[in-house]
């Protein structure tokens, strides 16, 4: 394990469903912040780097109005979408290994309801680039293209509509331990998963995952630094993250397909953390759709595609008995979509023994972002 | 007819992509310098790197290779649309293109299928064909 760099501070702001946020896209990403260099024991003067993917709040705005230190390091990651949130893990982990930042915050802020809303689709009187292939056909949305890509699977490897109900009953029964999640209180049947309207073919609307208000946050430091403040560390075991040669390419012109676009991910992942998938207790594997956690799950070597339903059935991705409990704090479906950066949180928690559906004596806490898009990326936390 | 509005989403055309949209045929984008196929076009060849390219007519015939029924409208536009399906179809005479449209009627994985084209017409005047699909005659 490298260990070069950890986590020591963990925040979020309160999570909304669109539109129910009081404050905007901006004062929660402040706020989560705010709460993670607190929980960190650090002081806003210390935070000299700032990372995250697909972000609209600029460092410029952010660091005046938090009041953090000089500024040697900011980095999105580029192109992915929601599979680029443990990217921006990684981008601190480098930050902190390469010493040129000393305190990173990584963040992902969203509030679809002061902004445009993922699942639906701006007019489209014309197409263009790539969109012109799709977009005549009624095909914009990430709903309807990982419902493509879930068919296929599905089709290819003999996948029951009845594996995908099962990521969704995973994440709402985890969301009835954890007070954050906006689905606390509202527990989901089998029966009323199935019942539940079609969004597009073979995607239920609780295959989908909820449009909501919020910010998320970590602090990332060397372990010198963290050695005299009040949080035990948790280590970046190892980050990985990328593409295969066309992989990703739109209009699903890609080389394979369907894809989560997490092999190459998985097989940097475990190389340079020295374990493999066995040695992982829980998991937080990003739901957009529940059809790519299938797809994750495999690509990333938990099983192979055509052991799925069998590796998933009869609540084995539920705390506290499943053989592999995933988005133990509700996760996008659950506690809140914030573009998966709640799962990477929950991640961390899982390791500092600090989740409410915790998992005894994890020594690694695997982060797995969003499926489908590419490149992807994946982190593993673990004791520092 | 296609399932949705006449004027949705009409490609505004490019040296790229005109033969695909206007000529009435599977005429897909082929790289000058080695001959591979690419489709959605590209402006490099992901093959050996040329930038120049002509187009080769395939046989009108594909396999579905997925498909969905989209239910839910993501723009109001498409209200009266839904629902409606779309499929991806592999291309027999180059499997490893895919296309996208629209079918009617029922739809499985594997299911032969065989291209037509429906006149789009923009605002400005720019028609297009679009390659659309339906069951192959005899299946």
């Amino acid at each position: 394990m490298h260990g070069a760099a950890v986590v020591v501070g963990v925040g979020e702001s309160t999570y909304y469903k669109r539109g129910g946020a009081p404050e905007s896209e901006f004062q929660l990403a402040c706020s989560a912040i705010r709460n993670a260099v607190d929980d960190a024991g650090l002081t806003m003067r210390d935070i000299d780097g700032v990372v995250s993917y697909m972000e609209r709040n600029e460092p410029v705005r952010l660091s005046a109005a938090l009041g953090m230190g000089d500024l040697a390091w900011t980095a999105q990651t580029f192109g992915g979408g929601g599979n680029g949130a443990g990217a921006a893990v990684t981008l601190a982990d480098a930050a902190i290994s390469a010493g040129y930042a000393r305190c990173v915050v990584a963040f992902r802020s969203l509030a679809q309801g002061q902004f445009g809303r993922y699942g639906q689709s701006g007019r489209a009187r014309r197409s263009r680039g790539v969109g012109a292939f799709t977009v005549p056909y009624g095909i914009q949305t990430p709903a309807q293209i990982c419902a493509m890509q879930t068919r296929r699977f599905m089709y290819e490897h003999g996948v029951s509509q009845d594996s995908l109900a099962e990521v969704v009953l995973a994440s709402y029964a985890h969301a009835q331990h954890n007070p954050r999640a906006i689905r606390y209180g509202t527990p989901l049947t089998r029966d009323e998963y199935h019942a539940s309207r079609w969004i597009a073919e073979p995607l239920h609307l609780y295959d989908c995952c909820p449009e909501n208000d919020g910010a998320a946050a970590i602090v990332v430091t060397t372990p010198e630094r963290a050695r005299d403040l009040r949080r035990e560390p948790v280590a970046i075991v190892a980050g990985a993250h990328g593409l295969e040669h066309r992989d990703g390419v739109g209009a699903f012109g890609e080389a394979h397909f369907p894809t989560a676009h997490h092999r190459h991910v998985g097989r940097q992942l475990w190389q340079r953390a020295g374990v493999k998938p066995d040695d992982i207790p829980v998991a937080q594997l990003y739901e957009n759709f529940t059809g790519p956690v299938l797809m994750a799950l495999t690509e990333m070597g938990f099983c192979a595609p055509g052991e799925i339903d069998d590796f998933v059935a009869d609540g084995n991705l539920q705390w506290p008995s499943g053989r592999l409990p995933i988005n133990t704090s509700g996760g996008n479906l659950g506690e809140a979509y914030i573009h998966g950066f709640g799962n990477v949180v929950e991640a961390v928690r899982q390791v500092r023994g600090e989740s409410t559906c915790q998992v005894q004596g994890v020594e690694l806490s695997l982060s797995v972002s969003g499926p489908g898009y590419a490149p992807g990326s994946a982190v593993l936390f673990g004791r520092a | 007819m296609g399932a949705l509005p006449p004027d949705w989403g009409v490609p505004e055309l490019t040296d790229a992509n005109r033969a695909w949209f206007t000529s009435g045929a599977l005429a897909v984008q082929q790289c000058g310098s080695c001959a591979t196929l690419i489709h959605p076009p590209e402006e490099v060849c992901h093959a050996c790197g040329s930038m120049s390219f002509g187009t080769k007519v395939l046989s009108p015939r594909g396999t579905v290779h997925s498909f969905t029924v989209v239910h839910y409208a993501a723009n109001r536009a498409l209200a009266d649309s839904v629902p409606y399906t779309v499929v991806l179809v592999s291309l027999d005479d180059a499997p490893e293109l895919r296309v996208v449209g629209n079918i009617e009627g029922p739809v499985d994985i594997g299911m032969p299928v065989v291209p037509y084209w429906e006149e789009r017409t923009a605002d400005d005047g720019t028609v297009v064909l679009l390659p659309q699909w339906r069951a192959a005659s005899g299946t």
